[in-house]
C-alpha cells in the first residue's frame, strides 16, 4: 500500500512540473519579443494557408484562449509544422524518438551498472593502490569536456583506426541492400553507436563510481555488516549480498537526479556524431529558427526526463523494501 | 576445563591521540551452561571484550596482550578463515544496537537462514527456512512476519528476532551486548525472562553485557565489575549483588533503580572516568571514590579473594586481610 | 547578556577556515587542484599580454599578415594560428579569462540564490517551503544547457552576462535543497529559540544567525556550480550559440570542428578541450577535498556539476 501511495505522489509531482513546463514554455514563445505569429507560421508559406493556419492556432485572439488552443494541441499531438521540413513537428520529431531512446538508455544504464560495480570494489580496497587509481580515473574521465572527447574518439577510432564509422546511425550500402538481413542491420546500427555510447558512457561512470564509493563506505560502517561478519559469512557474500544491495541506492536516486544533467551531454553526442535523436534536431531546429519544431523537440525532451524520472522511482522502490512496504 | 578461559587480556585503541587502553589485564572463566554478566559505565570496555572473542575488534582495535581460550584453543592465534567458521557457529552474538543490527533491504528469515547455510552445506535451503519457522516460534515472532522486512518489525519483535537469529547455528557460547536497553521496561523483563529460560533449556553458556546491574543480577550466575577498561570485582551473583565490596560497585548499586522501583534512591555517581589514553597510576577509581586515601594514587590494587567465588581488587581489601 | 550569547554561537568562521585550511592542504587532491587552478588563473592574468606585444596576437580580430590558413606551432605561434592566422595560444589564454569570468560570477550567483531560497525555505517552513521546492523540483529536471539553447532561439544571440544570468537562474535549486536541510536542523537548536525568545525579527535569526553556520557548505557548492557553469557556456558556445565577440575555449573547438580542421590539426584541437576538463578537474578535486574537510555527511551531490 505503502508503494501506491509513493508512486501516486511522484506521478502527481510530476505531472505537474510537466504542467509547468508546458506553460511556462507557452509564455515564452508567446511573450518574447518579436512577433509571436511569424515564429509560429513557416515564412514561405501561402498567404492562405499562413491565414487558416493562424486562425486554428487562435493566435489573433486572447492570450487565455491561445493557451487552451495550445494545450489541445499538445494533447492531440498539433505541434504545427516545422519551417525546415515542411511536414508535421510530430511526424519529425517522433522518427527520432527511439534512437535517443536506444542511445541514452543503453548507456546510462551501461555506465550504471559499470559505476557500481567499480565503486564497490574500490571502496572495498579503500586505501589501496587499486582504489586511488580508480578513484582518479573517474575523476578524469567525469570531468573531461563532453564535445571534446567525442571529436578525441572520432579522430582515435573512426579516422586513424578506422574501427568505426565517424557518423550516422547506419550505412547506407546495408540498409539499401534488400537481402541484408534483420540481424546485419542491427550489427550496423551497433557497430555506428559504440563511439557515441563510449562518450556517454565515460562522462557518466565515473560520477556513479564516485557516489557508490563514498555510499558503500558509508554503509560497510553499519551494524548490519558486523552482523554479517559476525555470522561467519564470507568476505565476498558480505561484500556483494550485505553491503552492496544497500550502498547502491544512493547511486539510484543520484541516476535520477542527473537525468538532467545526462541529457545535455545526449544532445551534444547526438550532435557530434550526428545521431539522429531529439536532441540534435533541437540543436538543428535552434539553429534554422524553425520554432515548433524547437519547442516540440524540447517538450519531448522534457518529457523523457521525466518519464525516466519515474522509472528510477519504481526502481527505486523494487530495491529498497522500505518503501514498498 | 571450562568452555571459555580469557586470561590477562588488554586491548587497546589506535586513536590520533595514542593508544587508548580500553581494556586492561581482564581475567575469567566460563563453565559450560553458565552465565556471566559484565556490569560498567558506558565506556569502561564491555563491548570491547565482546568483540575481542568473536575476533570482531575494528581496524584500529588491536589486542595487546593475553589469551582466550575456547574449548582449549586461542581464538586470538588462529587463522580469520578457521575464525570464520568459528563464528556463530560455536560463538554467536546479540548486538548492542538489535535495531540496526538487521539488513534493511534482506527479509528477516533469510537473514537468519543465511546464517545456518553458510555454516552447514548439508542443510536444503528449505530444511533451514523450517529451522527458521522453529526459531521463531521458540522466540515468540508469528511465523507469518518470517517473510517480512526489518522496518515492518516493531523494536521488541527486532530483538526477538536478532535473539533467533544468535541462536540459529545451536552455539555454545552466546555474547549479549546490552539486548534490551532500547526497549521499554515490560518488554525488556519479558526478554530476560525468556532469554534465561532459553538458556536454561538449551544448555547455551552466556555472557551478558549491560550497564545495569539489576539486569545483569537477575540473568546471570556470576558477575564481573569493569572499571575503565579494568575488572574492579568478580563473583558470583548473591556474594557480588548482596555484598558488594568495591566501593564502585556500591556505588553501582544505588545508582539504579531495580526493575520494579525505588526511584528515589538513585544516586548518580559524581565524577568521570580516566583518560585511557594516559591512565593514572593507581587505582583508576580513586577520583571518584569516597574512601579513597593517599595509598589509592600509590598502588595499584591486587585481587584480594574474600570468599571462594568472590574477589575485588581494592586496597582497602588487601590491607584488612593484611600480610598473613 | 544577549551579545555575549550571539558571539559564543556564532561559529568563529575564520579560525574554522585556516583549521580547515590545514586539513585541505593535506589532501592530495587539494593540492593538486589548487595547483592546476594557479596555473589557470596565470593563463588569465597574462592574458592581456600577447595583444600588447604585436595586435596580430589579438585573439580575436588579430591576423597574421603572412598566414591565410592554418598552420602548425612554430617560433612565431607557439601553438600555431587557426583558419584565418589568429594566434591560437593568445587565444588560449583569453579563454582562460572567460572560463574564470562566467563560472565564479554563475556560481557565485546562483549560490547566492540557492542560499538564499534553500534558508527562506527551511527557515520559514510551511506554504513558503513547499512553493519553493517545488519550483526547484521543477528546475532541477530541466537540462540547463537545452533551456539556454531554447532561450538563444527566442531572443536571438545572447551576450556572455546573459549567458550567465541563465545558467545562475537555472543552477540554484541542487544548493538550496542542502541549505534547506541544514536550516532545517539549525531552526531546532537553542541558540535559535533564544534569539526568537530575545525578540530578533526572522531577517535578523537568517542572516545573523543561519546564514554563517550554512555559508561553509555552500562555498563547497560553489566549486561544483563554478564546473557546472563553465562546461555549459563551453557548450554552448561549441554549439554555436556563443557570445561571438569573446573567444572562449568551447568556441577555439567549435572553430576547428566547423571548419573541418580536426583531422588536420590536432595542435588546434587538443589545447582548449585539455583546458575546459583541466579547469572543470581541478575545481571538481577542489571541491572533493573541501567535502572531506567539512562534514561527510552534509554531500551527496556529487553528480550535478
Ligand atoms: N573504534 C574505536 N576507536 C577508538 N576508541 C574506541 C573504539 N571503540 C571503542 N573505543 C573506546 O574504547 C572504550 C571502550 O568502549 P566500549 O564500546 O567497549 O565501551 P562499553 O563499555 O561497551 O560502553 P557502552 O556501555 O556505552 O556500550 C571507550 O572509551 C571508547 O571510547
Ligand atoms: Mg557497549
Amino acid at each position: 500500500m505503502e508503494i501506491k501511495r509513493y508512486l501516486t505522489r511522484r506521478i502527481i509531482q510530476i505531472l505537474v512540473s510537466f504542467f509547468v513546463i508546458l506553460t511556462v514554455l507557452f509564455l515564452l514563445f508567446r511573450l518574447a519579443p518579436g512577433d509571436p505569429v511569424s515564429r509560429m507560421i513557416d515564412p514561405s508559406m501561402s498567404p492562405e494557408d499562413a491565414e487558416h493556419l493562424i486562425a486554428q492556432l487562435g493566435l489573433r485572439e486572447p492570450i487565455w484562449r491561445q493557451y487552451l488552443v495550445y494545450v489541445k494541441n499538445f494533447f492531440t499531438g498539433d505541434f504545427g509544422y516545422s519551417f525546415h521540413y515542411g511536414r508535421p513537428v510530430l511526424k519529425v520529431i517522433w522518427e527520432k524518438l527511439p534512437n535517443t531512446l536506444l542511445l541514452f538508455t543503453s548507456s546510462i544504464i551501461l555506465s550504471a551498472l559499470v559505476g557500481i560495480f567499480l565503486g564497490k570494489i574500490a571502496a572495498w580496497n579503500k586505501g589501496k593502490p587499486l582504489d586511488s587509481w580508480m578513484t582518479i580515473g573517474a575523476l578524469v574521465t567525469h570531468t573531461v569536456f563532453l564535445p571534446w572527447l567525442a571529436l578525441i574518439l572520432i579522430w582515435v577510432f573512426a579516422y586513424k583506426l578506422g574501427w568505426f564509422p565517424i557518423t550516422g546511425i547506419i550505412s547506407e550500402e546495408i540498409w539499401l541492400d534488400p537481402d541484408a538481413g534483420a540481424l546485419a542491420k542491427a550489427l550496423d546500427v551497433g557497430h555506428h553507436m559504440v563511439l557515441p555510447m563510449a562518450t556517454l558512457f565515460c562522462i557518466h561512470f565515473g560520477s556513479y563510481l564516485l557516489i557508490m564509493r563514498s555510499s558503500m563506505l558509508e554503509t560497510l560502517k553499519e551494524d548490519y555488516i558486523l552482523t554479517a561478519r559476525a555470522k561467519g559469512l564470507r568476505e565476498s557474500v558480505i561484500r556483494d549480498r550485505h553491503a552492496a544491495p544497500n550502498a547502491a541506492l544512493p547511486v539510484v536516486t543520484s541516476v535520477g537526479l542527473s537525468l538532467a544533467f545526462s541529457i545535455n551531454g545526449g544532445a551534444l553526442t547526438e550532435t557530434v556524431f550526428t545521431w539522429p535523436g531529439i536532441g540534435r534536431e533541437l540543436v538543428f531546429a535552434v539553429s534554422q529558427n524553425d520554432y515548433p519544431l524547437a519547442q516540440a523537440s524540447f517538450l519531448l525532451i522534457a518529457l523523457v526526463v521525466l518519464a525516466a524520472n519515474l522509472v528510477v522511482d519504481i526502481l527505486y522502490a523494487y530495491l529498497d523494501p522500505r518503501i514498498r512496504y | 576445563m571450562a568452555l571459555l578461559e580469557v586470561e590477562d587480556l588488554s586491548i587497546g585503541y589506535r586513536t590520533r591521540l595514542g593508544l587508548h587502553r580500553a581494556v586492561e589485564g581482564v581475567s575469567f572463566s566460563l563453565e559450560e551452561g553458565k552465565s556471566l554478566g559484565f556490569v560498567g559505565e558506558s565506556g569502561c570496555g564491555k563491548t570491547t571484550v565482546g568483540m575481542s572473542l568473536m575476533g570482531l575488534l575494528p581496524r584500529n582495535g588491536e589486542v595487546l596482550r593475553g589469551r582466550v581460550l575456547f574449548e582449549g584453543r586461542d581464538i586470538l592465534s588462529i587463522s580469520e578463515e578457521e575464525l570464520r567458521l568459528l563464528r556463530w557457529k560455536k560463538i554467536s552474538m546479540i548486538f548492542q544496537a538489535a535495531m540496526n543490527a538487521l539488513n534493511p533491504v534482506k527479509k528477516v528469515a533469510d537473514q537468519i537462514s543465511e546464517a545456518i547455510l553458510a555454516h552447514s552445506s548439508s542443510v536444503s535451503k528449505a530444511e533451514a527456512s523450517r529451522q527458521v519457522e522453529g526459531l521463531f516460534q521458540l522466540v515468540g515472532v508469528p511465523k507469518e512476519r518470517m517473510r517480512d522486512y526489518p522496518h515492518q518489525y516493531s523494536g521488541g519483535m527486532k530483538q526477538r528476532a536478532v535473539i533467533a537469529m544468535a541462536l540459529a547455528c545451536k552455539p555454545r557460547l552466546i555474547i549479549a551486548d546490552e539486548p534490551t536497553t532500547a526497549l521499554d521496561v515490560i518488554v525488556q523483563a519479558q526478554i530476560l525472562e525468556e532469554t534465561r529460560l532459553l538458556q536454561e533449556q538449551l544448555g547455551i553458556s552466556i555472557i551478558f553485557i549491560s550497564h545495569d546491574i539489576s539486569i545483569v543480577a537477575d540473568v546471570c550466575h556470576d558477575i564481573g565489575i569493569m572499571y575503565a577498561g579494568e575488572l574492579v570485582e568478580y563473583g558470583s551473583r548473591e556474594e557480588v549483588f548482596d555484598s558488594p565490596a568495591h566501593p564502585y560497585t556500591r556505588a553501582l548499586l544505588s545508582s539504579f533503580p531495580t526493575l520494579t522501583g525505588n526511584r528515589e534512591m538513585l544516586k548518580p555517581i559524581p565524577g568521570e572516568p580516566p583518560n585511557l589514553v594516559d591512565p593514572p597510576k593507581g587505582c583508576r577509581f580513586r577520583e571518584r571514590c569516597q574512601e579513597a586515601s593517599h595509598e589509592c594514587s600509590l598502588i595499584s590494587p591486587a585481587w584480594t579473594e574474600l570468599f571462594p567465588r568472590h574477589k575485588v581488587r581494592c586496597i582497602r581489601f588487601e590491607r584488612k586481610k593484611g600480610p598473613q | 547578556m544577549k551579545g555575549d550569547k550571539e558571539i559564543r554561537h556564532r561559529p568563529h568562521w575564520f579560525e574554522q577556515f585556516l583549521e580547515g585550511w590545514s586539513v585541505f592542504w593535506q589532501n592530495p587532491l587539494g593540492k593538486i587542484g589548487v595547483t592546476l587552478l594557479g596555473i589557470f588563473a596565470l593563463m588569465a592574468f597574462s592574458s592581456f599580454i600577447p595583444p600588447l606585444v604585436n595586435p596580430m596576437y589579438h585573439p580575436m580580430t588579430g591576423v597574421d599578415p603572412e598566414i591565410y590558413s592554418s598552420v602548425g606551432p612554430s617560433a612565431r605561434h607557439w601553438l600555431g594560428t587557426d583558419f584565418m592566422g589568429r594566434d591560437i595560444f593568445s587565444q588560449l589564454l583569453a579563454g582562460a579569462r572567460i572560463a574564470f569570468m562566467v563560472g565564479v560570477s554563475a556560481a557565485f550567483m546562483s549560490i547566492f540564490l540557492g542560499t538564499a531560497f534553500g534558508m527562506i525555505a527551511g527557515y520559514m517552513g510551511g506554504f513558503v517551503d513547499t512553493l519553493l521546492m517545488r519550483l526547484a523540483d521543477v528546475i532541477m529536471v530541466l537540462p540547463t544547457l537545452l533551456v539556454v539553447l531554447i532561450l538563444a532561439s527566442l531572443f536571438g544571440q545572447l551576450n556572455i552576462w546573459t549567458i550567465v544570468l541563465i545558467i545562475a537562474l537555472f543552477r540554484w535549486p541542487g544548493v538550496s535543497r542542502v541549505i534547506r536541510s541544514q536550516a532545517l536542523t539549525l531552526k531546532q537548536r537553542p541558540f535559535i529559540e533564544a534569539a526568537r525568545v530575545a525578540g530578533a525579527s526572522h531577517i535578523r535569526i537568517i542572516f545573523r544567525h543561519i546564514m554563517p553556520n550554512v555559508l561553509p557548505l555552500a562555498f563547497l557548492y560553489m566549486t561544483f556550480r563554478v564546473t557546472a557553469a563553465i562546461i555549459i557556456e563551453a557548450a554552448l558556445a561549441f554549439l554555436g550559440f556563443g557570445d561571438p565577440g569573446t573567444v572562449s575555449w568551447g568556441m577555439m573547438l567549435q572553430w576547428v570542428w566547423k571548419t573541418g580542421h580536426m583531422f588536420k590539426a590536432l595542435y588546434w584541437l587538443l589545447p582548449p578541450g585539455i583546458c575546459i576538463s583541466l579547469i572543470t578537474l581541478s575545481f571538481y578535486m577542489i571541491g572533493r577535498a573541501m567535502d572531506e574537510v567539512l562534514d561527510p555527511r552534509l554531500r551527496r551531490e556529487e553528480t550535478a556539476r
